[in-house]
């Protein structure tokens, strides 16, 4: 009876407001739509994609779709409980906070609204909108580096070395080593060691859709390699990006005057 | 179940969009409070969040100093504002949800500029709330 009695005034709410919207001087606002909204509603294909040629720039969601992170190792656990994801809570300490460079693959696992490719001889090169990153990937055969972050070996860097060839005619591969252990690979702070392996496969659907699936290969911190996460990006027919910055004064500035004095930390209950 | 679950899974199907970006947990998104005459200190354009700080007058007269967020740049243009929407010494309304924490923070609803263009949140614009009225 109760819940019948709580459900009606729901929707007799519902009803109110939705009489209040229609009967109102103006129409409703509508929320309005992002340029990748638009194209993944438009659902374009552009025809045929061409042959081995990904140049240009794309237009991607805010966020990729995640894929289920298998077990961590005990080491990749111990690191996991280190990291407090969110640069929006006041304890977090998600590098993104104060503006670290996202390093890969967080790069290609967060922000990621906008891509670019270029492709040069022996090369090609990939952009990132968010953060204005390049990463240069060699398509000369040469090999990645062995024992990077080793003792004796190379160092290990933000962003790594990467070696990519063509599987068939559509599909790029590239594979991605010597990453610097203090990047996440996402904004969920699952972390990664310096012997951390990536694949990305950038497959061109037709001239106006590239799909990627990036794949994790971690055995000290991973039980198993895994499929991270998985995007979508469409053609931008004007093919013009949008600036989009982490400024360190602005993210402190934002720290100072939302983050602390708003404390989801402390709405949350965690306090 | 009972009722008040009932209520709370409504509520909780109706806000689920809007976290799709960055949590809103710190704010209580049932009530719109509204803030009239509030006088603009500060309007910062930029990631992650656009912020316009300001100043309002409560029922005694005492300023306070209140802090508000939308969403990034480049989601709030879509909405119609730019870097030039809002300058220093500009007098708006504010609709805002407030902090749970009770400090004069908050996210934006939206803002009424002087001549009465409305400018809504990417994330939080979209909804009507009653609104609270509040010197």
């Amino acid at each position: 009876m109760r819940i019948d009695a709580a459900l009606t005034a729901l929707l007799a709410l519902a009803a109110v407001a939705s009489a209040q919207d229609t009967s109102s001087k103006q129409a409703p606002a509508q929320r309005p739509q992002t340029l990748y909204q638009k194209l993944m509603a438009a659902g374009n294909t552009g025809g045929p994609a061409p042959r081995r040629d990904f140049t240009g720039s794309w237009a991607g969601p805010l966020t990729p779709s995640y894929v289920d992170v298998p077990p961590l190792t005990p080491a990749g656990e111990k690191l996991f409980n280190l990291n407090f994801p969110d640069p929006f809570s006041p304890s977090s300490n998600d590098p993104w906070g104060v503006c670290d460079p996202f390093g890969f693959p967080r790069s290609a696992t967060t922000e990621t609204r906008g891509i670019s490719f270029a492709q040069m001889p022996g090369r090609m090169v990939i952009m990132t909108q968010y953060g204005r990153i390049w990463r240069t990937v060699w398509m000369d055969g040469r090999e990645l580096p062995r024992n990077v972050g080793a003792k004796g070996g190379p160092d290990t860097t933000w962003y790594g070395y990467s070696a990519g060839h063509w599987d068939g005619d559509y599909t790029l591969v590239v594979n991605t080593t010597g990453l610097d252990d203090k990047t996440w690979i996402d904004r969920r702070g699952y972390p990664h060691s310096v012997d951390l392996r990536v694949e990305e496969r950038y497959t061109r659907l037709d001239h106006d859709t590239l799909d990627l699936a990036l794949t994790i290969d971690d055995p000290k911190i991973y039980t198993k390699p895994f499929v991270l996460a998985k995007n979508r990006f469409k053609w931008i027919p004007n093919q013009e990006d949008e600036e989009q910055l982490c400024v360190p004064s602005e993210a402190i500035e934002y720290r100072k005057l939302i983050v602390v004095p708003a404390d989801q930390d402390q709405a949350k209950g965690k306090k | 179940m009972k009722p008040c679950c009932v209520v709370f899974l409504a509520l909780f199907m109706i806000c689920v969009p809007v976290f799709a970006h960055h949590g809103n947990t710190a704010y209580d998104t049932s009530k719109v409070v509204v803030l009239k005459d509030g006088k603009v200190t500060q309007y910062v354009w930029a990631n992650p969040h656009v912020i316009i700080t300001f100043d309002v007058k409560d029922d005694k007269g005492n300023v306070q100093h209140w802090s508000a967020e939308a969403g990034t740049p480049q989601t709030v243009v879509l909405a119609g504002w730019s870097k030039t929407s809002v300058q220093k010494g500009d007098v708006i309304t504010v609709y805002i949800f407030q902090a749970k924490t009770g400090n004069p923070v908050g996210r934006l609803n939206k803002i009424v500029l002087a001549d009465g263009t409305e400018l809504r949140d990417s994330a939080l614009g979209y909804r009507e709330g009653g609104g609270e009225g509040k010197q």
